[in-house]
């Protein structure tokens, strides 16, 4: 009975921490620009994300070595090295895009100008790092995130043409007011934000730190295949509300407050407070994932003792480095930059790098030296991921000219 | 690091200054691009009014969008007003959007001053003028398209 509660615990917690900044601003920009008509790219990165999860948390159950760690030691240390500089920089972005995202949400409910807040809130995310158990930090705010779900309980309020909206997401096309550049555009950030690779840096080392072994592996299939999709649900309904409610007024999606505006319209004061706690704790728990994933990637490519169930005695160069990754994004945070351009930025970057990230973790999943003779992919795992390597050759091969191309998207 | 503010600047990620517009066309493009997204700042502003006033929103968040929208439409015309008009039929066009710009962001600040002073339950009445605002957008979106 303990083992099923942890592992329902264990689905929640995925389930509220699968959205992010980066997937509140993606999907309601793009359901207030395009409709539903690019609502089949969360679920083919649904998919991706499922499947390269459950591959990383394996690989860290049976090795009990998480992800980073092996890519050194199996495809040598240039690649390492050209992985850790491409996943620092873009970890270093989405950390700086949460942490103004927690600050945003905070300055909704109090009027403080969200650069004020940038540096508290980065106190905040360190302090909770420095002291909070893992477990305890990974389900309080995955429990939290939940109050997202406010988003399905809007588009019920809202009561739309169900038939319609299945209709309007299952026949996509380009809208006749934007070029197929700018859909390409938007289709990747939501890509990129499905499949960002700091969720699978973080996922494989949380599995260590977590002290996952083989008997474990039931419960990392629960939660990526049954709490990721709910979570990819969850991204469906904030792109459906948007659309319905913001689309047919003309309104795009540049701020945060937008992102809220159709639960405060639809399910009112109350909603809108759900959702300011919805976002706050997405934000608040993607920016302790993004800057404990800062000190994974590097603590683990040069071989340095890491992670939160040690003493900071004992891992000082790691928190160092988290420390230090958590000033520089407060830093820049607070020099006024647009908070939702760095995290549109960040999630298009992010799907330029995604090879760099999911193709060692395929190539160790099939690896009967990690992974015993039995545990290693199967036909069916390893035909869909291969397809999916190809997709995210191509998407990082298109990322950099369709940022030139549609200027960031505008 | 200037490799990186040259980056920021040229992908949009910081505000810069918008380059000139060589000819009609380019000119008509770029007000278009204005047009449209000052009508979706004052649909915003008008969709918070309405949902203030249904007593759906609290005071902090309302005020808060309203004031960000209101930064956002100083910006747009700020950025339209610094394009360089190529010839009359584009001074036209810029003193016709400029007109409506001005007229919404003084809309906009009304809105912006009633929900700060509480007055939530009137801040759709207040929000009314922005109504025309966003229809004369739309038809100056429609007559150049």
């Amino acid at each position: 009975m303990k083992r099923v509660l942890g592992v329902a615990l264990g689905v929640l917690t995925a389930i509220g921490g699968f959205v992010d900044m980066g997937d509140l601003v993606a999907n309601a920009e793009t359901g207030a620009r395009f409709d539903m008509n690019l609502a089949w790219v969360v679920v083919v990165g649904g998919i991706g994300i499922v499947l390269y999860a459950e591959m990383s948390g394996r690989v860290a159950a049976l090795c009990g070595r998480p992800v980073f760690d092996l890519v050194r030691e199996r495809l040598g240390p240039r690649f390492g090295l050209a992985n850790l500089i491409a996943s620092f920089f873009i970890n270093f972005l989405t950390l700086t895009a949460e942490i103004a995202g927690v600050a945003l949400a905070l300055s909704l409910v109090s009027s403080v100008n969200y650069l004020l807040l940038i540096p508290i809130v980065a106190f905040l995310v360190w302090l909770v790092c420095w002291r909070m158990p893992f477990q305890m930090m990974e389900r309080v705010f995955g429990l939290l995130g939940l109050c997202l779900l406010v988003f399905a309980v809007t588009l019920w309020k809202i009561g739309p043409d169900w038939n319609q909206l299945l209709s309007e997401a299952s026949h996509p096309h380009v809208p006749g007011s934007e070029s197929v550049f700018t859909y390409a555009y938007y289709g990747i950030a939501l890509f990129g934000a499905a499949m960002t690779p700091y969720e699978v840096f973080f996922f494989s080392s949380g599995a260590v730190e977590d002290g996952w072994t083989k008997k474990d592996l039931g419960e990392n299939r629960a939660n990526v295949l049954i709490g990721f999709p709910l979570g990819v649900v969850l991204s469906l309904a904030i792109m459906a509300s948007a659309h319905l409610v913001l689309a047919p007024r003309h309104i795009s999606v540049e701020q945060l407050s937008q992102v809220a505006l159709p639960v405060a319209s639809a399910v009112g004061r109350v909603g809108l407070a759900v959702v300011i706690i919805g976002i706050f704790a997405a934000t608040f728990g993607a920016a302790l994932e993004t800057a404990l994933s800062a000190g994974y990637v590097a603590a683990q490519y040069f071989g340095w003792p890491w992670g939160k169930r040690r003493s900071p005695r004992n891992s000082a160069r790691f928190h160092i480095v988290v420390v230090l990754t958590l000033l520089g994004a407060a830093l820049f945070g607070i020099t006024g930059v647009d908070p939702v351009k760095v995290t549109e930025y960040s999630i298009v970057l992010s799907a330029a790098a995604l090879p760099l990230t999911y193709f060692p973790i395929l190539v160790i999943a099939n690896d009967p030296n990690y992974m015993g003779p039995d545990h290693t992919n199967g036909r069916v795992v390893n035909a869909l991921a291969t397809v999916y390597l190809v997709i995210l050759l191509l998407v990082a091969v298109a990322t950099i000219p369709l940022i030139i191309i549609t200027k960031g998207g505008s | 690091m200037r490799l990186l503010c040259a980056t920021l600047v040229l992908t949009g990620c910081v505000d810069h200054m918008v380059g000139p517009a060589r000819t009609q066309d380019d000119f008509d493009r770029k007000a278009r691009t204005t047009a449209s997204a000052a009508r979706s700042t004052v649909e915003t502003v008008r969709l918070v009014a309405e949902t203030a006033s249904d007593g759906n929103a609290f005071g902090p968040y309302s005020g808060v969008s309203v004031s960000e929208q209101e930064d956002t439409l100083t910006e747009i015309q700020g950025d339209f007003n610094s394009i360089q008009p190529p010839n009359g039929t584009s001074d036209d066009m810029r003193a016709e959007l400029n007109e409506i710009l001005t007229a919404s962001l003084h809309h906009v600040a009304a809105v912006r001053i009633a929900i700060r002073r509480g007055e939530l339950r009137a801040a759709a009445d207040v929000a009314q003028p922005l109504a025309a605002d966003s229809d004369a957008l739309t038809a100056f979106l429609d007559e150049h398209a």
